[in-house]
């Protein structure tokens, strides 16, 4: 809060008050006292007058600065009207009043779609629950029938992947933590993903090479299944014709993390696209020449990413290859002894 | 014969389930009385049970506490809930192994012979011919000679010989080796069975794979 503000503001009332004292003093001068008494009785009215606009400056000076360095601090500024104390006087208790009902009916707001979400959430895992029936039906019907089986089981396979994108899709956007970090080595993940993924991998003949998998990490099983199963149906997509389709995975242990690489030699991602792919329906030159991508894969697992507290980014050469490094943090605290 | 008890409230995949598991040489029984779930499992007196998560009247997690109170037959979990959270805890009350739904059908049939294997409920053959499989070790012997196989080869073998007399496919073989994180192409598969072929033929077994045309292998 600015003094010279504050006063420009008061102008109307330091005027009032000069006028006063002009009509104060023709009247002390007709009768005739002496310019020593003048002189007092004005040093006085103004004396009183400056304390007076000083006092009410710096208590409003005083309510007002924490209130907008309260504000500054706050990162869901809705919630100021809790963080301030009521002012010691009236025309800032009004205001104080009047923010905590805004802040108020805010949150209630807020609360009311975080609510909605929560329950839409809620939904969409019960719904991927009962597709995941009828879908599991079907795949033991395939089995049991072995002369369709191929052809169908790889349809119902996609339909799942489907299926599983809404609900990982609705975890990461969620922000309640409804993950469970423990330890769990790399090649566990992989390798359900892996065999979920068998029958795709096959049909474009992919060499596998795995290495260093045994190292372990602090994270959410399922969660990693499913990334790794999306790197996998991205590489899938995009593989060159030059080459044969190739897959190497493996980790790198430093001191404060372990470093997993997924790195095929596909069609690459030119360097243009390579900052956006993990924004969400970002599709970029592969999206539109090759096959047609919805932006969403990438987004998703780097929103799961983030949930998890692990760092995600690409690297590639166009028509070289792509890696997608995942970095998981060494916390010795999580670990169990 | 191996019997395994099905708890699983949707129809449709109860009858697809035994089935299946009627198909791989299982005896089955399921439940169809979820009032009573847990006297009925121990009645039957199974030698794997096979659970799923949501249950009427009863969540799934509880009833393997109330079973694993009773009993140490293997159990695993089958469900649709894909949770972390859901898998640690079937795992701490006692679960043997947590499947997903919708599985791959030769992965649950592999991890039940596994299952039924440790728990020695299941014989395990421990010779072909005259040769003696020595799985931990990678190698057959008859009295004289020993042939080592390589780990493909190995996980190759077990599978024909568990299912000896029937008919295996391509498929199921890849499974299994990709189950056991060997993750080897169509080619690799052929040229593991040819030399599979070769060094059952050099301990004396001439002919013992045969090849049946687009269905797969059969062990003789």
């Amino acid at each position: 809060m600015k003094f010279g503000k504050f006063l420009a503001d008061k102008i109307a009332e330091i005027i009032i008050s000069l006028i006063a004292w002009l009509i104060i003093w023709n009247f002390l001068a007709v009768f005739h006292i002496g310019i020593w008494q003048i002189f007092i009785i004005g040093f006085t009215y103004f004396s009183a007058e400056i304390i007076k606009i000083l006092w009410e400056f710096l208590r409003k000076k005083h309510f007002y600065d924490s209130l907008i360095s309260d504000c500054e601090k706050l990162d869901r500024k809705y919630l100021l009207s809790a963080m301030t104390d009521s002012p010691d006087f009236y025309e800032g208790q009004i205001f104080s009043e009047v923010l905590y009902s805004t802040d108020k009916s805010m949150c209630d707001h807020v609360n009311a779609y975080r609510q909605q979400t929560r329950e839409f959430q809620e939904y969409i895992e019960l719904w991927v629950h009962e597709v995941k029936l009828p879908l599991s039906a079907l795949m033991i019907m395939c089995h049991n029938n072995p002369e369709i089986s191929g052809k169908y089981t790889q349809q119902i396979r996609r339909i799942d992947d489907c299926v599983e994108n809404v609900m990982y899709y609705a975890r990461g956007e969620n922000a309640e933590k409804d993950y469970l970090i423990k330890e769990i080595t790399l090649k566990s993940a992989f390798n359900a993903s892996a065999v979920k993924n068998r029958a795709e991998l096959q049909q474009h003949n992919v060499t596998i090479k795995t290495e260093n998998l045994n190292l372990k990490v602090m994270t959410d099983g399922k969660w990693l299944e499913y990334i790794i199963g999306q790197l996998i149906g991205n590489s899938l997509r995009y593989f060159s014709a030059e080459r044969d389709p190739e897959i190497n995975i493996y980790a790198v242990e430093t001191d404060k993390s372990v470093i997993f690489h997924f790195r095929d030699n596909g069609i690459g991602i030119p360097e243009t696209d390579l900052p956006y792919i993990f924004e969400k329906s970002y599709t970029g030159v592969n999206g539109h020449t090759h096959t047609k991508s919805t932006g969403m894969g990438l987004y998703i697992i780097r929103n799961l990413c983030r949930s998890l507290g692990h760092d995600i980014k690409a690297e590639s050469v166009r028509n070289v290859y792509t890696d997608i490094i995942i970095t998981f943090g060494k916390n010795n605290f999580l670990r169990p002894d | 014969m191996s019997k395994i008890f099905i708890v699983e409230d949707e129809v449709s995949i109860r009858s697809e389930l035994a089935e299946l598991l009627a198909n791989s040489g299982y005896e089955t029984e399921s439940l169809t009385d979820f009032q009573h779930s847990a006297e009925n499992i121990l009645k039957s007196d199974s030698d794997l049970i096979l659970l799923d998560i949501n249950l009427p009247h009863l969540n799934g997690e509880m009833l393997l506490r109330e079973i694993r109170r009773k009993t140490d037959t293997p159990v695993i979990m089958v469900t649709s809930r894909t949770s972390e959270t859901d898998e640690v805890i079937s795992m701490s009350y006692g679960a043997d192994d947590y499947i997903t739904k919708p599985y791959n059908p030769t992965i649950l049939l592999l991890r039940i012979s596994a299952l039924l294997k440790r728990s020695s409920k299941e014989n395990i053959k421990n010779f072909y011919r005259n040769l003696q499989v020595n799985t931990a070790k990678g190698s057959l012997t008859d009295s004289i000679n020993e042939i080592i196989l390589t780990k493909n080869e190995m996980i190759i073998f077990r599978l024909l010989l568990d299912r000896q007399g029937q008919i295996v496919s391509r498929d199921d073989l890849m499974t299994a080796l990709w189950d056991n994180e060997e993750y080897i192409n169509d080619n690799a598969l052929t040229v593991n069975i040819s030399r599979l072929r070769t060094k059952l033929a050099e301990i004396g077994c001439e002919n013992a794979i045969e090849t049946r045309k687009k269905q797969g292998y059969i062990l003789i």
